[in-house]
């Protein structure tokens, strides 16, 4: 990584700080605590269960498909997903939970044998990655932190989980670890806010995905799939 | 119950009748009404166009006029707002924001007072017809008063109610506004009164002279067969 | 595209905008549907008014402590590897791009959406410095191919278009054969921008909240073009408002919230992207340099004002979707590519009195905007505020009207000359009344009279009607 530059700052922020009528602050701000946090009381309460309820009802507003298996039937499940997304080629982040998940054989073996193409994301092989990722009808990762109450994956990059996996491909399919899913983005917020405060360094690319990308920009009409997937699939998997 | 009234200018040069209806009814409710002959424009016309200056001198003849006052009751959701500003727009004036402040504390707008203050919510009136409300914004957002006109409404004896299709949107009247943006207030207002007309209203009711104004003197331009009556109108109906 | 679009005086915009019939159908249906979605999802959360309060306490922490949150982001973007550029004017930011651009050699551009790019006119400078520059975002793309028409909505840019008109740019400009249904024109644009991201050497995106604790910047998109933008490229340039900043991820996600809520009425939007510098080590996609632009351009100067509340502003148009004065005139009659009440208040802070002395007048201070605001930007106030210094400081206003308006300072303020002016008004019409109606006024009725009846004073005031009954002593009931 290069090291990293600032122009110009002093002046700007000199200016910014007159202007307010005081010195220059560089430290000594702290965050105050905010009176009122109406964000911790959306599903309070929720058990695990009822968060997966409120999930799956937010999905149906969102042209996302939901699928709800168990760990032993997620690669007949997958299967059939992309089987439903007219198979193949397709893309999977290189994340130790598909092995995990029991998903080896299918991506390894199940699909080449049925002429499927698999690509696993492969660092060192560069560039040629997204073009894989171009190629295929199918692109398949798991979800880091799901949001319930709007139906959204978040998805941490990194030299394995390569970001184009969940927008190039036609369609995508998002494996939902069932203890995945916390009642809203204030929970992933604070989750990361946490590790920053730890002196953590975040990924360089964080996505909350919810749904299939759309636009609404012609005369107000949605139209499902724009630039990303146009279709989009979660399966909630309860956990091994 | 004494009841101090401020009449607002449109209702004193120009919608007198909106005036006399207010004091029968206060009166009918059990109010003793009481002019102070002094008082002139809450400030509103100035205010609004940005001449603070001249607004102000307007205002503080305001206070001075009210300041004996126990309820100050107008027929106007615009003028009731004005004066709830008062504390606001002298704010730091050492002299005037106290007295501001306390002119403020005991305005009400008409059915706001009779709803709130007299706890009426039938006023005993009668009227027979199909009927829409206009909502004025600054009676609806600016001092709140939503549900006290409804409430009185709903109570007149042969009265059908009906919604008025984006009642939230404003008639396009604006003060100053109808005159210096001439064009853009005609096409409001036409909207206006496509939805009276679209709900086949008889009477369109208000509780603001200034939009009642504006969107009768649509109606009656275009000739179209609609009767505009302020809320003091229809609840002094017997 | 400046900040200041379209030619000819402000009543000649308004005029165009209401004769615009399709427009005005389309911003009206866009309105009644997008506000009703709102005001459902606001209603979903039950507290949103505590939702709005919490907006606004962030807004107004973050710009009172400007300075401390600037310069902790760009020490935090220096850390992973970013590089800062804090740029006074839009010279300074275009000049800044465009010797990233020559030094990458880079050829093709493709952007996000940003209004800040439009405002600072960056994309003719980097058209001169040869490259081909696209917009992806779907509203933007339309505009662009359309000889850059300009956006007439800071969220929905192409929203004064229709189907047909679009389909006919598409034909003239593109090699489209198809029909105006916009699921085929979608599809079109996604195959002629995919080849664009695949083969552009710098992506440009806008930023809507930029995060201090962690010198990230977040993208809120619903096509996902941010997200291609910033995979793909090898350089990523996101330029920025200097207001565009939260403390922390928790304060950006109340704020993603309240966004997504009050433009659309989605709980969240299909992609919301956080990026914290370039690409890490070992990663394939995302870029390899990473440069934030951190523009002024007028901003400073309204910080320390009655004005500093407008800064507050995520750009949700919540405000420009329930105006009813928007409704009837459309974006192009600001003359600004900030329309609505937001534009009203901000062109003419960043753009001058001289361009947009009449956006304060495009007002019935109704107050709609103001309650839809999601971190309580007092928009009518300072509507309100903007004549005031028009009137006092600038000294723009009309001759005739500052004496209209110093006779009525001394007319409500005398009780005396009030009762005169008045008890003279129905005499003094009387040329002008027929029928107890005024139908054709003078002065400054005459514009009333124009399109509407106006009543005539009438003979008896309310005040002498109340005099004679009280000194007749009946109570009659």
């Amino acid at each position: 990584m290069t090291a990293g530059t600032i122009h110009h700052r002093d002046k700007f922020l000199q200016t910014i700080a007159k202007k307010l009528g005081r010195e220059q602050r560089k430290t000594g701000v702290t965050r105050p605590y905010w009176k009122h946090q109406p964000q911790w009381s959306v599903f309070k309460g929720y058990s695990q269960d009822d968060l997966v309820e409120a999930f799956k009802s937010q999905c149906s507003r969102i042209h996302t498909d939901v699928v709800e298996t168990t760990a032993n039937q997620l690669a007949a499940a997958l299967k059939q997903v992309v089987s439903n997304y007219g198979g193949g080629p397709v893309v999977t982040w290189d994340d130790p939970r598909f092995a995990e998940y029991g998903l080896f054989s299918l991506l390894q073996e199940e699909w080449p044998s049925e002429k499927i193409d698999v690509h696993v994301w492969n660092a060192s092989i560069g560039q040629k990655n997204i073009e894989c990722a171009e190629k295929a009808n199918v692109g398949i990762t798991f979800s880091d932190i799901t949001l319930a109450e709007s139906g959204t994956v978040v998805l941490f990059s990194s030299s394995g989980k390569g970001r184009t996996v969940s927008f190039l491909p036609q369609t995508y399919v998002a494996i939902v670890p069932k203890s995945t899913i916390v009642p809203r983005m204030t929970q992933a917020a604070a989750f990361i806010h946490e590790r920053i405060e730890k002196g953590e360094q975040i990924s360089s690319c964080i996505n909350f995905i919810t749904g299939p990308s759309n636009s609404a920009d012609i005369e107000m009409n949605l139209v499902v799939g724009v630039h990303g997937p146009m279709k989009a699939t979660y399966i909630i998997v309860k956990d091994r | 119950m004494k009841v101090t009234l401020f009449a607002t200018c449109l209702v004193d040069l120009f919608h007198t009748n909106v005036g006399k209806a207010t004091v029968e009814l206060l009166e009918r409710l059990g109010c003793e009404i009481e002019f102070p002959e002094a008082q002139t424009c809450c400030g509103q016309p100035a205010y609004n166009s940005g001449y603070v200056k001249e607004a102000k001198e307007a205002m503080k003849h305001m206070i001075r006029t009210f300041e004996n006052a126990q309820y100050i009751v107008t027929p106007s959701g615009s003028c009731a707002t004005m004066f709830k500003e008062y504390p606001h727009i002298f704010k730091g004036d050492s002299e005037w924001e106290p007295r501001a402040k306390a002119l403020a504390d005991k305005t009400y707008e008409l059915t706001q007072f009779i709803v709130d203050v007299l706890k009426i919510e039938d006023a005993r009136a009668k009227l027979k017809g199909r009927a829409t409300y206009h909502t004025s914004c600054h009676m609806t957002r600016l001092l709140g008063v939503k549900d006290a006109p409804m409430k009185l409404l709903k109570n007149v004896e042969g009265l059908e109610f009906v919604p008025l299709p984006n009642a939230h949107n404003c008639c396009g009247f604006g003060g100053t506004f109808s005159v210096k943006m001439g064009p853009i207030s005609e096409q409001m207002v036409d909207e206006k009164v496509h939805h009276i007309e679209e709900v086949g209203a008889e009477y369109l009711i208000g509780a603001d002279c200034g939009c009642l104004m504006n969107i009768g003197g649509r109606i009656a331009r275009q000739g179209k067969p609609i009767k505009v009556m302020h809320i003091a109108e229809v609840l002094n109906s017997r | 595209m400046a900040m200041k679009i379209g030619t000819g005086e402000f009543k000649e915009r308004v005029d165009k905008g209401i004769h615009n019939s399709f427009m005005r159908s389309a911003v009206a249906e866009a309105q009644d549907r997008l506000r009703t979605r709102r005001l459902e999802a606001a209603e979903e959360l039950g507290n949103w008014e505590e939702w709005r309060t919490l907006g606004e306490e962030i807004r107004k922490h973050t710009l009172e402590n400007l300075d401390y949150y600037l310069w902790q982001l760009s020490e935090n973007v220096a850390k992973r590897g970013g590089h800062v550029f804090f740029a006074q004017t839009a010279e300074e930011a275009n000049e800044y791009i465009r010797d990233v651009v020559v030094k990458k050699n880079a050829k093709k551009i493709v952007k996000s959406k940003s209004m800040v790019t439009e405002e600072i006119n960056l994309n003719p400078v980097l058209e001169a410095a040869g490259c081909e520059v696209i917009e992806t975002d779907l509203g933007e793309y339309i505009l662009q191919i359309d000889d850059h028409d300009p956006p007439s909505h800071i969220v929905a840019p192409a929203l004064h278009k229709n189907k047909e008109q679009i389909r006919d740019v598409f034909k003239a400009k593109l090699d489209y054969k198809k029909t105006e249904n916009p699921e085929e024109l979608a599809l079109h644009a996604r195959h002629t921008l995919r080849q664009a991201y695949l083969t552009a050497d710098v992506g440009i995106t806008g930023c809507n909240f930029a995060i201090a604790e962690s010198g990230s910047i977040t993208l809120v998109t619903n096509e996902g073009n941010a997200d291609l933008v910033t995979s793909l490229p090898k350089t990523q340039i996101t330029v920025m408002g200097m207001e565009r900043i939260v403390p922390t991820f928790e304060e950006m996600e109340v704020l993603v919230s309240l966004l997504t809520r009050s433009t659309v009425g989605q709980k969240l939007t299909s992609y919301i992207t956080v990026l914290t510098g370039p690409r890490e080590q070992g990663d394939v996609d995302g870029p390899e340099e990473f440069h934030l632009v951190i523009v002024d351009n007028g901003r400073s100067n309204i910080l320390g004002t009655e004005f500093q509340s407008v800064l507050q502003c995520i750009r949700c148009a919540a405000c420009v979707n329930v105006c009813p004065v928007y409704r009837h005139i459309g974006g192009h009659s600001y003359g600004s590519i900030y329309s609505g009440p937001i534009g009203a208040v901000l062109s003419p802070l960043l753009g001058g009195y001289d361009d947009y002395k009449e956006l304060p007048y495009a007002s019935t201070l109704c107050a709609a905007c103001t309650e839809a605001c999601p971190v309580k930007i007092p928009l009518h106030e300072l509507l309100h505020k903007h004549r005031q210094v028009i009137v006092e400081r600038e000294g723009k206003a009309p001759i005739s009207e500052k004496l209209a308006m110093k006779a009525f300072g001394l007319g409500a303020a005398s009780s005396v000359l009030y009762k005169l002016g008045s008890k003279m008004a129905p005499s003094a019409m009387n040329p002008f009344t027929a029928n107890n109606r005024i139908s054709n006024g003078p002065g400054p009725l005459k514009a009333w009279t124009e399109t509407r009846e106006f009543p005539a004073p009438g003979k008896e005031r309310f005040r002498d009607w109340f005099h004679n009954r009280q000194k007749g002593g009946e109570h009659q009931s």
